[in-house]
């Protein structure tokens, strides 16, 4: 790995290259750089040098047959249609992760192919469609990303190379585990925004519980939640315990952390994973010409079961945040005042955004029904299929429905705060100063489009997830600012 | 033999099947006998410095009427009254009971939020509760138990719990917290571990009645998948398979079930590793709200406060993990069963048809069980899921169990009708099957009672951690 301008990346005009030379290249940063940043890759001089010394001679033993043959056709694109297109960022991400199998050598690909592969970046993405991607492995979605491939030059067993193997999977779990990783230090901010809003006692994030509970991310949330309550006031703070959902919310973040963590996991082991149908392996002891060895490396068993467990995290934060919705405008819950209204002011503040908040709840529980092994079966050799885009389909379903609901908390507290004049601790006001700026309380004043103005909000949060950076809008709601990663 | 506890530390994984599937006795260590003694004399100079400050349950009412205050002179009635005036709170009934086992575990579970002195109690109440190990047990029904917290079951498995002398702050220690969800996860940790090991002994059993070729298990892909968990069971695949002949395989690919299984497997390691991790982080947690924390720099008479240490987060996903795993593990023994039914030479029991129900039970059960809808009141907002996931996860287990028995029948016949006997270190295996299962053209008379008695023997030896089908190694 190297570069002129620093780990794994070099300057070429305005853009930066990531350079790949082994599989540790392809890490989550990486990922991000050539996917969200827009980046080409460079396949670098160690990997040129190990491809060739694979491709070169070529192996002599367990060479593709018929059957490698039959398996490496190349379906057409369109075999798969419908449900949307995969955003063209993740398919960058998957033109890069595809090249993780070739850089070492083991998918037999040569040098030239490789970099032809690459070159893909350089130019437009081709668009993949979600629905009808369940097959064995990733060839069907890999047909689509490899469309624009020139490929009449192929040798025996570089089409297998290139349409096997699990890139898919490996793309779509690092594109959640970035997101993820964003939406969740938003969540415990707003968390801890609705937690300054209701007023409720601090003691069930205190220190202590890091070690009585003795898990490192119920932990990682009570410290997230301590840093943004930091400052804050006991005084006026009621003085017996918090519904259920206040003092539950560091166990509940404590299991997305978890969660992300799995993904992130799932991602990094996934991203440099030599996954080829087919690899070859130099095994100079006893086989002089090497060997192939055919495996079920196109099935990605992680990044689905990871992708399961983040989406039912959202369905489950969703759940909290709405109880906490709730018992902010119940004003016999809260001693706030009556739907958090204005002084003076006419409707029913934010009462019916509670009502509204239940929808995005059962949305993300629906959404949390597991992706398992596809029941059906392609044909008696096909006879498991991946179902990972069903997987990353239902948690980026889960993830809007738990913005929807965090911005409703977050719209809420802000108003809690307005109604009665407070401000939150100093770590807390960039995040009410986003919220606001996005949401501004229901003052009475003016003809407002809550409806308009709440998706708006769910939008942003969505926006914040992708880019880690929660913008706050001016008045003609353009950035006026940048708050950083976490808010 | 008798567990000695005298910190949380001893709340082991181990400790635990000791006392919960070996019947063995609890003793509070002397250690941890000091460390209450201390822990209560604090708690009432906490107390006594100022009676009117908010401790839940001790100086206020309980649940929705936590704002209640209760006058000083009438704080230690309330708590001795706990039992008896708010009724007992044992109201969940039918859908069958938790084994006993299981409620042996959650009153050692119990224990651990008192060898610390975070209970407030005195070491008397906890040599108490350990000594209900020793007599007779209550019944925990499986419905009714999902409310705030874990009052609900803990209430049937205190049942028999004297508590007519107890003083302030000690009756909530013995219902509130998380110990049942603590418990519910090891139980089923301990059983997952040795079921996974099964899984992995009959799949192995099925590469070799099927002639799959042995590529898919070959080492280089240790570091080419770059995974641990599919690292140890691509080695438990080979360590089967050691000895195996590569003759007279095939040399085209094997159908992707028998491909893809160190990948499949790998994840059910994974879902094993995080349940035994939800256990031991919570077998040794203190999760009694309120809970006291003994003196320090900062606060010389140490303090009391509510939490939510009550909600267990990490036990239900990891069961609902595991469930999933099982889920699709038993799918690919239904498609290896398919695939040994179909071969060119096979012997087929009449047994395949059942999977599709099995598949089809483990798969609902794979649903995961998420935080409950339901509220009880504005305070009570938010339930614990914990007993519909150990019961969901259960179900799948069973399901993968019988799933795993009709394959364990397929490749005995299989290797039966071709004259071939398996890797030398699954001949053990295949010995026990063919105890209950005789091989025979057309299989055994009445298959269906005889692969019942094949997942019976599965389902017991995953609790006993004996050797599949109950054979001893």
């Amino acid at each position: 790995m190297g570069g002129a301008c620093g780990e794994g990346g070099e300057r070429t005009g305005t853009l930066m290259t990531v350079v790949v030379n082994t599989r540790d290249d392809f890490t989550l940063a990486n990922f991000r750089r050539v996917s969200y940043g827009g980046e080409p890759v460079r396949v670098g001089a160690q990997a040129l040098r190990a491809m060739t010394a694979v491709a070169g001679p070529g192996p002599t033993t367990g060479s593709p047959g018929p059957e490698t043959a039959r398996r490496a056709r190349w379906p057409a694109p369109g075999a798969g249609f419908g449900g949307g297109q995969l955003d063209p960022a993740v398919v960058r991400g998957i033109v890069f992760t595809r090249l993780a199998s070739l850089v070492s050598g083991h998918a037999g690909v040569r040098p030239s192919v490789a970099e032809r592969v690459a070159a893909l970046l350089d130019g437009p993405m081709p668009r993949v469609p979600l629905d009808g991607q369940a097959g064995t492995g990733e060839v069907f979605p890999m047909a689509h990303v490899l469309a624009g491939l020139r490929r009449d030059d192929l040798h025996e067993g570089e089409q297998e190379a290139l349409l096997g193997g699990a890139p898919c999977s490996a793309a779509l779990g690092a594109d959640a585990a970035i997101s993820a990783r964003h939406r969740l230090g938003h969540a415990e901010s707003i968390c801890a925004l609705s937690i300054e809003a209701f007023r409720a006692p601090l003691a069930a994030y205190d220190e202590a519980l890091e070690g009585l509970w003795g898990d490192p991310h119920e932990t990682a949330a009570l410290r997230e939640l301590r840093r943004y309550l930091e400052g804050t006031g006991t005084a006026g703070r009621r003085f017996h315990q918090a519904p259920v959902s206040y003092r539950i919310i560091p166990r509940v973040l404590g299991q997305v952390h978890r969660a992300v963590a799995a993904v992130e996991k799932a991602a990094t082991v996934s991203l440099r994973s030599v996954t080829s149908d087919v690899v070859y392996v130099s095994d100079k002891a006893s086989r002089p010409g090497g060997r192939a060895v055919r495996s079920g490396g196109f099935l990605n068993g992680m990044v689905y079961p990871a992708l399961n467990a983040l989406s039912a995290a959202w369905a489950d934060l969703a759940l909290v945040a709405e109880r906490q919705v709730t018992a902010l405008n119940t004003a016999e819950t809260s001693d706030l005042p009556v739907n958090l209204v204005a002084p003076g002011a006419p409707g029913n503040g934010t009462y019916a955004y509670g009502w509204a908040a239940n929808g995005y709840v059962e949305e993300a529980r629906a959404a949390a029904t597991p992706a398992l092994l596809p029941g059906a079966v392609a044909d008696p050799h096909a006879d498991v299929l991946s179902p990972t885009f069903g997987a990353y389909r239902r948690e980026r379903r889960a993830a809007e429905c738990v913005d929807g609901v965090l911005a409703i908390l977050a719209l809420v507290s802000s108003q809690a705060l307005f109604v009665t004049g407070r401000n939150p601790p100093e770590p807390l006001r960039p995040v009410l100063s986003f919220v606001r700026s996005v949401f501004p309380p229901i003052d009475g004043t003016g003809d407002r489009d809550l409806s308009a103005d709440g998706g708006r909000f769910q939008q942003a949060l969505g926006a914040a997830a992708r880019t880690g950076e929660l913008r706050v809008l001016d008045a003609g709601h353009g950035p006026a600012a940048v708050l950083s990663g976490d808010g | 033999m008798t567990v000695a506890v005298n910190s949380r530390d001893d709340f082991t994984l181990e400790n635990y099947r000791r006392v919960a599937m070996g019947g063995e006795s609890v003793a509070i260590g002397p250690e941890a006998r000091g460390t209450m003694a201390e822990g209560r004399a604090n708690f009432l100079r906490l107390l006594e410095s100022d009676r009117t400050q908010f401790i839940y349950g001790v100086t206020s009412s309980f649940g929705p009427r936590a704002k209640l205050t209760i006058p000083p002179d009438q704080q230690r009635a309330h708590g001795r009254a706990f039992g008896f005036r708010r009724g007992n709170w044992a109201r969940g009934f039918g859908g069958g009971y938790l084994d006993e086992r299981v409620v042996r575990g959650i009153l050692f579970a119990r224990l651990a939020n008192f060898v610390a002195g975070n209970s407030k109690a005195r070491p008397d109440v906890a040599e108490r509760l350990a000594a209900l190990l020793d007599g007779p047990l209550p019944r925990v029904p499986l419905d009714g138990e999902v409310g705030a917290g874990e009052v609900l079951p803990m209430a049937h498995v205190m049942s028999g719990f004297r508590r007519d002398d107890l003083e302030e702050g000690e009756a909530n220690p013995l219902i509130n917290g998380s110990p049942v969800s603590a418990a519910l996860a090891a139980d089923t940790a301990l059983q997952a571990c040795h079921r996974l090991d099964h899984a992995e002994q009959i799949f192995a059993l099925s590469v070799e009645a099927f002639g799959a070729p042995l590529d898919a298990y070959d080492d280089v892909l240790d570091d080419l998948w770059g995974d641990e968990d599919e690292a140890s069971a691509l080695a438990a695949l080979r360590h089967h398979l050691d000895g195996a002949s590569r003759e007279g395989r095939p040399s085209m690919a094997a159908p992707a079930s028998y491909q893809v299984l160190g990948r499949v497997l790998g994840q059910a390691h994974r879902a094993v590793t995080g349940a035994e991790d939800a256990a031991r982080v919570s077998l040794c947690s203190v999760t009694d709200n309120p809970v006291y924390v003994p003196p320090d720099e900062g606060h010389p008479l140490g303090r009391a406060f509510s939490t939510g240490g009550f909600h267990n987060a990490m036990a239900y996903p990891a069961l609902n993990a595991l469930a999933a795993s099982w889920a699709d593990l038993t799918l690919l023994a239904q498609r290896h069963v398919t695939a040994l039914c179909t071969a060119a030479v096979s012997a087929p029991t009449g047994l395949e048809p059942a999977l599709g129900g099995l598949v089809e039970e483990a798969r609902a059960a794979a649903m995961p069980t998420l935080l409950p809808a339901a509220v009880n009141d504005p305070q009570d907002d938010v339930s614990s899921p914990t007993f519909s996931a150990y019961r969901r996860q259960a179900r799948a287990a069973e399901c993968l169990d019988s799933a795993l028995a009709v394959l364990a029948a397929e490749a005995s016949q299989a290797l039966f009708a071709a004259g071939r006997q398996p890797a030398p270190p699954l001949h053990d295996l295949l010995m026990a099957v063919r105890a209950i299962f005789p091989p025979a053209e057309g299989g055994p008379r009445d298959p269906g009672a005889r692969v019942s008695d094949l997942a019976a023997a599965l389902a017991r030896s995953a609790v006993t951690g004996s050797a599949a089908f109950g054979i001893s190694r």
